[in-house]
């Protein structure tokens, strides 16, 4: 698994790098971005994975989240990777901004013509972590995962079913309860089919009803001038309800003000970070 | 005086003059500096003293003459730059040391002197009463000898005077009688004379007749009186007594009672020494002594009670006394002629009583502690001081006690280490000594320890007696509870926390029912006591609000609060307080969970609060370890 370095930058005492590899899941090139903090040159550090929304590449954390001071300061490496395969020349996979490129939704697709790539659930649960863990200086048991609005359901899901896999787990804006918003169902639907009961190992607040494993603490930031939660497409609500039930604990935010830009994502990316910390260093 | 002689005596004086002498006596001029001005080819030695100044007992600025037969590179005449004093790096920290054993010294000096003043006023003194006691003795005696030779000179007077009178009445009979004969003789011869033959015959019968009884008379021609003085024996028994008195042992000199000794007191004696500068003979002592009182009352009728001992030795034990008090001792020395005069009165004072720690007000966190006491004493002392000693893991006591001296209040700040635990005790201090040690209590530095400001607590809250667990409870109290005290919350059910007031990191914990709406935070001190906590910019606070369909939380400051959902309920949520970083934060402890982080610039100290919306009950946990997780 050969990485090439598309470009480093020296940022917060650290450096910003991006790197291109072949992945088998996905057969076809990926990009993603690794910050690796000063802390990396000496020792080993933990890494979080950050998961972007609906038309974003590697490119836009790094670029306007501002997540690379505090992770400077706690000595966190982030690895951002794409949020689709690129170039696999499917049919209408560009036809939409909020289906096929960029828009991934991180499932393993069941659907012709989807099937074949878009299977972003096992390349970020499986093939991204081996391969960092491989090429950088990693401690593999400490993996935490964070994500924004499609990101942010990516996240939700990826430690609702893995128990223990991740230590920490954040969101920004996610959509929670995709199977009961147009988004969800519209991407549920193409990579997965009519049959409603496969959508349900996707959506976070099902996920969360029957979830077992080690506590979780979930931090979710919403901001209460989202458009999208105006739209009904983001549904906090049904998260923290089947949460509460089940005693899940989230800590909820509705910041004042906020919409569901990357100035949003900006403001309170060091309380996230902070709150990865505090188990990955724990 | 030789100053030789001083140097090395019991007074130490400085004495740079000595030195100086000493070693200018191996060169030949009495300055400081000596420089030598012929330097080529010297044989004989080059005796130069370099002294910026020389203190007798340190030799390490004392400079020996030292060899230079060459002149110094650097050209300088003296030849003596590696004795300088500015290279030497320990001599500052000598001159320190010197220059604290010379104030010493000199205060040892001035005390010295001062007692040495009253000695030698009491020697003159009493110099003064034996010359006064002699003149007047003697002059006693003298004015009695001159009295009695006054008598005696008188009686011989008086005699000589009677004597005198008898001779001259002597003298007037005889020259009366010779009168009388001579008289008888002339008539008798005129009538021998006379023609008249008649005449004569009718009176030469008679005038012979009375003629021959005239010589009938008996003339007393003895002296009625001696010729000699009577000398009387002078009785001068009573001025022999009184020349005797003289040589015989007066009444002893005012003896002269020493000031008192540090740490001769305890709480209820006092040890008193005095002297006798002169050579009289004691049989014994008697010490007086009477209690200073705080009042001077208007009429003297009321003074104290005046109590007595007597005591053959200079020094005596009083003891039965207040401690903390002032007493009034003088001493008479008695012997077989008489008692001396009181010596002066020396104002002694007893030590004082322990101080009362007060336990429920003090408070520690991981790094100092703050003890308050009472006095223990109804007179002020002078000072206080605070002693404390660390437990070892294996509850040994270290041998090894910190003393905190001259603390002017009552109540300390101690910087201490953390995780450890120690002992502390607080003695009262006055010019008698030290009291003994209060009541030992026992501080650990695990983390942040303080109790309620029950004087805070609204009516309606009580307090369990250990102080931690807090009531609302569902009674109503009456309107005259509701007190018009200017400290209790008047609205809002709130007590508030007697953190210490260190600038660092705090953390407790409050252990909450499931049911109750409460408000935790901190606040300052003079928040508003008639408001809500949480409602102005004087608190923050974490708010549970108990709804019919669910669980609120509220994290308030000025009334305002963020809009957040918490799934699971925290049952015991962690306060976090960070001075430096100016944040306040909560957690659910038993998740680990961080719930919310006030930020917020403390211009004050800021006090824990805590408060019940409805009825029910709360319960502080502190002096606990604050998690990794709280201050990240």
């Amino acid at each position: 698994m050969a990485l090439t370095q598309v470009s480093s930058n020296k940022c917060a005492g650290g450096f910003q790098k991006v790197f291109e590899h072949e992945s088998t899941e996905l057969k076809c090139k990926m990009k993603f971005a690794v910050y690796l903090p000063p802390k990396a040159e000496t020792g080993k550090c933990p890494v979080l994975y950050w998961l972007s929304g609906l038309t974003c590449t590697e490119q836009n954390f790094i670029t306007k989240a501002g997540g690379q001071l505090p992770a400077a300061e706690h000595g966190i490496i982030i690895v951002a990777p794409d949020t689709s395969p690129r170039g696999c020349n499917i049919e209408g996979e560009d036809e939409n901004w909020d289906f096929g490129t960029g828009a991934g939704f991180y499932v393993d697709a069941t659907e012709d013509p989807w099937k074949t790539n878009y299977r972003m659930y096992s390349y970020i649960t499986e093939e991204l972590p081996k391969l960092i863990n491989a090429n950088f200086s990693t401690n593999p048991d400490r993996m935490s995962i964070s994500g924004h609005s499609m990101g942010g359901h990516g996240a939700l899901v990826c430690a609702l079913k893995n128990p223990g896999k991740y230590k920490a787990v954040s969101a920004f804006a996610p959509i929670c309860n995709p199977m009961q918003c147009p988004w969800g169902q519209k991407a549920f639907s193409g990579y997965l089919g009519s049959d409603r009961s496969t959508w349900e190992a996707y959506d976070a607040t099902v996920l969360a009803a029957s979830y077992s494993g080690p506590q979780l603490d979930i931090l979710i930031d919403q901001g209460r001038d989202d458009q999208f939660l105006s739209a009904s497409q983001l549904l906090p609500d049904n998260l923290i309800a089947v949460c509460s039930e089940k005693k899940i604990p989230v800590v909820f935010r509705l910041q004042p003000g906020y919409d569901h830009s990357y100035f949003f994502i900006y403001s309170f990316m060091a309380d996230h970070i902070k709150h990865h910390a505090k188990f990955l260093n724990a | 005086m030789d100053l030789f002689e001083i140097r090395g005596g019991t007074l130490d004086v400085i004495a740079e003059e000595a030195e100086h002498q000493d070693l200018s006596r191996e060169s030949t001029t009495m300055e400081s500096f000596n420089v030598t001005s012929d330097r080529g080819g010297r044989t004989t030695r080059d005796v130069s003293t370099f002294q910026r100044f020389s203190v007798d007992t340190n030799e390490s600025l004392h400079f020996e003459p030292c060899e230079a037969i060459t002149p110094s590179p650097t050209g300088a005449e003296d030849g003596n730059d590696e004795d300088d004093v500015f290279k030497e790096e320990g001599t500052e920290s000598e001159i320190v040391k010197i220059r604290n054993r010379l104030q010493a010294k000199v205060a040892e000096m001035e005390s010295f002197a001062g007692h040495l003043e009253e000695i030698f006023l009491t020697v003159e003194e009493n110099f003064g009463r034996q010359e006064q006691h002699l003149e007047q003795h003697y002059n006693d005696v003298l004015q009695t000898l001159s009295q009695r030779y006054d008598e005696r000179a008188a009686g011989l007077e008086e005699e000589k005077k009677g004597k005198l009178e008898a001779l001259y009445t002597q003298l007037l009979s005889c020259g009366q009688a010779m009168d009388a004969s001579k008289e008888l003789i002339e008539t008798a011869q005129e009538i021998y004379r006379t023609q008249d033959k008649r005449l004569f015959l009718k009176t030469v019968m008679p005038t012979i007749k009375s003629i021959e009884e005239f010589a009938k008379e008996e003339s007393d021609l003895t002296l009625t009186t001696r010729l000699e003085f009577n000398t009387p024996l002078a009785d001068l028994s009573d001025v022999k007594t009184m020349m005797d008195s003289i040589n015989v042992v007066p009444a002893p000199s005012a003896p002269v009672i020493n000031p008192q000794m540090p740490n001769s007191a305890t709480q209820t004696s006092l040890r008193v020494c005095w002297s006798l500068f002169s050579d009289d003979t004691v049989e014994y002592y008697e010490l007086y002594y009477r209690p200073v009182l705080e009042d001077k009352p208007a009429d003297s009728t009321h003074t104290a009670q005046e109590s007595k001992v007597k005591v053959k030795e200079t020094h005596c034990t009083v003891t039965d006394l207040l401690p903390n008090a002032q007493y009034e001792l003088w001493v008479t020395a008695t012997n077989t002629t008489g008692i001396s005069p009181a010596s002066e009165k020396a104002l002694y004072i007893t030590v004082p009583s322990p101080p009362v720690i007060k336990r429920r007000e003090c408070t520690s966190c991981t790094d100092a502690a703050l003890i308050r006491w009472e006095s223990g004493n109804t007179n002020p002392v002078d000072s206080y001081t605070v002693e404390l000693s660390e437990m070892g893991t294996d509850d040994t006591q270290s041998s090894v006690t910190e003393s905190i001296v001259a603390v002017p209040t009552c109540q300390c700040l101690i910087q201490l280490q953390s995780g450890r635990r120690y002992l502390i005790s607080v003695r009262a201090v006055n010019i008698g000594g030290p009291s003994d040690r209060s009541e030992v209590i026992t501080v650990s530095t695990t983390g942040t320890f303080f109790y309620l400001l029950e004087d805070t607590a609204h009516p309606c809250l009580s307090i369990s007696e250990d102080g931690f667990t807090m009531f609302y409870g569902d009674e109503e109290l009456p309107i005259s509870a509701m007190g018009l005290d200017d400290n209790t919350f008047a609205r809002c059910v709130a007590v508030l926390g007697d953190l210490i007031p260190v600038r660092g990191r705090h953390y407790w914990e409050v252990e909450v029912d499931d049911g109750s709406e409460y408000r935790i935070g901190v606040a300052y001190e003079d928040t508003e006591r008639n408001s809500y906590l949480g409602a102005k910019t004087t608190s923050w606070c974490m708010r549970h609000i108990l709804t019919p369909s669910r669980h609120k939380y509220e994290f308030l400051h000025n009334g305002w609060s963020p809009d957040l959902r918490i799934t699971v309920n925290p049952l015991r949520i962690g306060v976090a307080l960070d001075y430096e970083r100016g944040t306040l934060s909560f957690f659910n402890v038993d998740l680990e969970q961080h719930l919310h982080t006030f930020q917020c610039h403390f211009r004050n100290y800021i006090h824990p609060c805590f408060s019940l919306d409805n009825p029910g009950a709360l319960t502080v946990h502190n002096g606990i370890e604050a998690p990794e997780y709280a201050f990240i």
